[in-house]
């Protein structure tokens, strides 16, 4: 195969080449929101590729510090608009730990079930857009169709689609009704034999496996310098997931797989094995709200934490979101306002890996790298 | 591996794969055939799953949050709501009652009769910068402030979002009690 990494000189080929500066984005259908990639390239070949982020900075650090604790809520779910749960119980949990409060059983039931639905809708558009990159249409009709019920659950259970405002400190806004528990059962019966489609239909296309596998590979120690974390870390074959290692809101009480890349097609650490990690982290989610939903206790939803809590401390608390491990620091000076509260986001430092990771791919190759780390531009820029 | 196995190989696994996924598509078009029935709650996976929009509308729960709506008779300018807006977009005046205006007044039985102390100048909420959070329906003491079901409200000018709730009339009249 021809070695077209290699810069050509203009002896051996007697022409004159030079470099050409094009824009990827904002408004670039597979940049996945408002990201712009500058790529200096050398025909089809990227020499260098600086992502230009901030499109989509809404001050969300600065303004936490003029809201009070309970009002954060609803900036906190704008950050990552897909998984909007997750960044709540992390956010909610940081606060409980300041307040030395625990959540009741029932509630930290019910977070575990809605955080998981969330994790596997998150996933869903993650791997419906992937595929929509790399050229499939119909699995992305398929995920959304499924992504769907998941949503409507949601708004049944909290009243909103997208944006919940649900998880509170103390537990959750509304107990979960029996209604919603069963359809939350069928949901599991319905989604497995999709999730099976899904992988005849795009996992394992051969067009698909062809355009994915042996691209963008991150090695398990690359990953870990740059500061990977969530599916990314785990398809680069480094099993760590803070839900088994750190277990928070009783994650520690239901069994299920930690996946990590495995290389059934490719190596370890390229785009198709990142891919492959977050449908396989679906079938655990599913198994782990079937668990949950068993063996939700009774009681109450919400426990005995002040309307206006007024904590003291500094607090540092991490949680396994689905793009990875979203972490918040919290400093609290005992006023009714956070003093200073920080978003450490797992989609900026995955953002920060692209310079280097495209240098020497093709263009076609850029559009299935940053699929493949999945990133939010919400949460990048904050 | 060998050139014209390799391409050989290859025409079959294009024609494999790109026949598994005709299937799957060929499936969800003959099981969307069978009935067509318009979908009003969870039918996970049997039939049609899109709408036409604009003619037949999604059932949305309840609880499901919209357009804000204020009852007038049961604020009692408690200032609560417009407090713990995170983003501010409730204003509220009011003022003293004097001795001729009724200060023994309650509010109805089904906002919780509460002693109405002072009288309502204003209340306005920009549904423009309404963040759906649901955070003001929560602390209201009387229930008064409630988001109803109604989510097609879009304006041509953004000023027509600055619902004024002491002189509504509702343009699709539907408030939720």
């Amino acid at each position: 195969m021809q070695d077209f990494t290699s810069p050509q000189n203009e002896e051996t080929v007697g022409l004159k080449t030079e470099e050409l500066t094009i824009n990827m984005g904002p408004q670039h259908p597979s940049t996945h929101g408002v990201l712009r990639l500058q790529i200096h390239s050398d025909g089809e070949v990227i020499r260098a590729a600086y992502p230009d982020i901030g499109y989509l900075h809404r001050c969300f650090e600065k303004h936490s510090e003029s809201r009070e604790y309970v009002q954060v809520i609803p900036f906190t779910d704008r950050m990552d608009y897909i998984a909007a749960m997750s960044q709540e119980l992390g956010y909610v949990l940081a606060v409980e730990k300041l307040l030395g409060f625990e959540a009741p059983e029932r509630a930290q039931g019910i977070r575990v079930i809605v955080c998981e639905l969330q994790r596997i809708a998150s996933h869903l558009l993650a791997v419906a857009t992937y595929g929509l990159d790399m050229g499939g249409f119909a699995p992305f009709i398929n995920a959304f169709r499924d992504r769907e019920h998941v949503l409507r659950l949601f708004e049944e259970i909290c009243g909103a689609r997208l944006l919940y405002n649900y998880i509170r400190p103390g537990g959750v806004s509304r107990d979960l009704s029996p209604g919603v528990l069963d359809k939350i059962k069928d949901f599991v019966k319905y989604l497995k034999p999709c999730l099976d489609e899904f992988n005849e239909l795009l996992t394992y296309n051969s067009i698909f496996v062809s355009r994915t596998t042996n691209v963008g590979i991150v090695t398990g120690e690359a990953a870990i310098s740059y500061g990977f974390s969530g599916p990314n870390l785990r398809g680069s074959g480094i099993d760590v997931d803070i839900r088994r290692d750190a277990p928070y809101s009783g994650y520690d009480k239901y069994e299920f797989d930690v996946c990590v890349g495995l290389a059934e097609r490719g190596t370890v650490g390229d785009c198709w094995n990142r891919y492959f990690v977050r449908v396989k982290e679906m079938y655990q989610s599913l198994r782990i709200i079937s668990q949950a939903v068993e063996a939700l206790p009774a009681g109450d939803a919400m426990g005995k934490v002040a309307k206006s809590p007024k904590p003291v401390g500094e607090i540092y608390m991490e949680t396994e979101c689905p793009r990875g491990n979203l972490g918040y620091h919290i400093v609290a000076d005992g006023s009714k306002k956070p003093w200073r509260v920080k978003a450490k986001s797992p989609c900026f430092i995955a953002t920060s890996s692209l310079d280097e990771m495209c240098r020497g791919m093709m263009i076609a190759d850029v559009v299935s790298y940053l699929g493949s780390i999945d990133i939010v531009l919400g949460e990048v820029d904050r | 591996m060998n050139p014209i196995r390799e391409y050989f190989q290859n025409i079959y696994d294009a024609v494999t794969s790109t026949y598994k996924g005709m299937r799957v598509t060929g499936r969800s078009f003959l099981k969307t055939q069978g009935f067509r029935k318009v979908r009003g709650g969870y039918d996970y996976g049997a039939g049609p799953v899109t709408i036409s929009y604009p003619e037949i509308k999604d059932d949305i729960p309840s609880i499901s949050r919209n357009r804000l709506f204020m009852h007038q008779d049961g604020c009692i300018a408690c200032n609560q709501c417009a407090v713990i807006c995170p983003v501010e977009c409730i204003t509220i005046e009011s003022r003293k009652k004097s001795e001729d205006e009724n200060p023994e007044a309650r509010t109805p039985a089904e906002f919780g009769s509460k002693p109405v102390k002072l009288k309502l100048l204003r209340f306005d909420i920009d549904e423009a910068l309404c963040c759906f959070c649901g955070l003001c329906t929560e602390v209201c003491p009387t229930e008064c402030i409630v988001h109803t079901t109604e989510y097609e409200y879009s304006k041509f000018d953004r000023d027509n979002l600055i619902y004024d709730y002491l002189n509504f009339k509702d343009e699709n009249p539907l408030p939720k009690g």
